[in-house]
């Protein structure tokens, strides 16, 4: 089987290369002999309020968006997702436009999709427009699903490689509030990994976590309890990807 | 006042148990809070320095990866060149520049008359298998793109003939019975007459000095032989001319 290998003919110490063809290396179909798909392949509808609406309005407690993931931070049945780069809240508005576009882009037979984030469960209120300030809390307008960075939105496994599944991931989570980008387990692990490496190559001899610890020139003034277990990773909602 | 009246003047600094937010956002906003300047100079001092190598990677020779020939396929060309190698008593190695395809065919028939089969190789493949056996002198034709010209029969000259007619494909060199030879070295070669006229001529050469000694040693009886022969057909004639007429016969026979 030949490969035609369109090389063009440059000049060197040996002479002139011609261009040639090589032998054309044949790689082995990958192995999907493991895979077990669910009966439903397609991501589940998801209420846009819960079943029982809650009365009580909840208060803002916007620490549910701050800092690094506790949950769905690894892969479970799925090969490849879309993790959060950032902290946000998703509602129903998001959560139909990823289910629509999953579904329309995967294959049903041959690859299933499900759901590393709940059904919109925290009311926000929001007080009619045009009006002053004073009167009491506003009436619970949507609910919404918040996110930390670092978790996965949802998973996608199956017969297929990153390769296919990467484009529509990536028009997905482009979409989102907040950055995020489509993974796979190898691709997660080596971020990881690279993140250790960049922690233990780090030349710079003053870091984050040193000064925080030691309270270094008295700047725990300045930075809050939450940057000891943040260690300058996070700020508010934001993810510093380039800070290690 | 009230501070400095205890017993030892302001032993310790205090942090306010309420911190007042004079500034009027929340921890989590949706813009990019603005960060302190001392923060700021935190994040800039605290950055990552990335290692830096005495010799920058450039410099150094590339270490290259062998790639793995797991590849069955290589395998089995690599054992089909071998077995050409071993069961072809002629392989001519040809450099083959593209060439129409009826052309091609043509020339396959008429080598293919002659017992000489065309073959295909790829120089990775041949590379490796020459370089580990005893055809090692070989490897510098196998540049660029080339055809085997196989055949367990060694006829050089109907080869050359049919190669003469095809100007794509230029001979290079050939190895004739394990002989490397050069493009005039089969030139040469097919010139030669065949194994069983040199044979022929070899004996013709060879049994030439002892047929002459033979000859000559029988020269003087061969003679003799002769002699009594003539004798004896001049009597036997002698004797039908005196039936004939009975006078002159015993004067001839005594002057022999």
């Amino acid at each position: 089987m030949w490969r035609w290998r369109l090389l063009p003919a440059g000049r060197g110490p040996g002479g002139l290369t011609v261009p040639r063809a090589g032998l054309k290396k044949f790689q082995q179909p990958p192995d999907y002999s493991g895979i077990v798909l669910p009966e439903r392949t397609k991501l589940k509808f998801l209420e846009k309020v819960p079943a029982v609406p809650k009365v009580k309005r909840e208060p803002r407690q916007l620490r549910d968006i701050r800092g690094p993931s506790r949950e769905a931070t690894d892969f479970t049945q799925g090969q490849y997702g879309i993790l959060a780069l950032g902290g946000g809240y998703l509602h129903w508005g998001h959560l139909e436009m990823i289910r629509l576009t999953i579904g329309r882009c995967m294959n049903p037979k041959t690859t299933f999709a499900i759901w590393r984030v709940p059904a919109p469960c925290k009311p926000l209120t929001r007080k009619s427009l045009g009006h002053r300030m004073g009167g009491g809390k506003g009436p619970i307008d949507r609910y919404v699903t918040p996110v930390r960075s670092g978790r996965l939105l949802l998973e996608l496994g199956g017969r297929c490689e990153f390769g296919e599944v990467e484009p529509f991931l990536m028009q997905v989570a482009k979409k989102l509030p907040f950055p995020a980008v489509p993974v796979s387990r190898d691709s997660l692990s080596r971020m990881r990994q690279e993140l250790e490496e960049k922690r233990l190559n780090n030349q710079n001899p003053w870091t984050f976590e040193r000064v925080v610890t030691a309270n270094m020139l008295g700047m725990r003034k300045y930075l809050s309890p939450y940057d000891l277990r943040f260690q300058g990773r996070y700020w508010g909602k934001f993810f510093l990807k380039h800070r290690v | 006042m009230a501070a400095l009246s205890g017993r030892s003047p302001w032993r310790r600094g205090w942090l306010p148990a309420l911190q007042l937010v004079r500034r009027g956002s929340k921890a989590v906003t949706r813009h990019w809070k603005a960060m302190h300047f001392q923060r700021q100079k935190l994040m800039a001092v605290t950055e990552y320095v990335a290692p830096r190598p005495a010799v920058p990677p450039r410099c150094l020779a590339p270490t290259e990866e062998d790639p793995q020939e797991d590849n069955g396929y290589a395998r089995l060309l690599r054992r089909q060149v071998q077995e050409v190698f071993r069961d072809n008593r002629m392989i001519a190695i040809c450099q083959y520049n593209s060439m129409p395809g009826e052309d091609m065919m043509l020339m396959r028939h008429y080598l293919r008359k002659h017992n000489i089969e065309v073959k295909f190789v790829l120089n990775e493949i041949v590379r490796p298998v020459l370089s580990q056996s005893k055809y090692r002198n070989l490897l510098p034709l196998f540049v660029a793109r080339n055809i085997l010209l196989v055949s367990p029969e060694t006829k050089a000259r109907e080869m050359l003939r049919v190669l003469r007619g095809v100007p794509q494909i230029n001979l290079l060199g050939a190895c004739i019975d394990d002989t490397i030879l050069s493009r005039q070295g089969v030139e040469s070669f097919a010139k030669l007459p065949s194994l069983e006229t040199a044979q022929g001529q070899a004996l013709g050469a060879l049994g030439l000095l002892p047929s002459q000694t033979s000859s000559v040693l029988q020269r003087c009886s061969a003679h003799l032989t002769a002699l009594l022969d003539q004798h004896i057909r001049q009597l036997q004639d002698k004797e039908t001319g005196s039936q004939a007429e009975p006078s002159p016969a015993p004067q001839s026979s005594g002057t022999h």
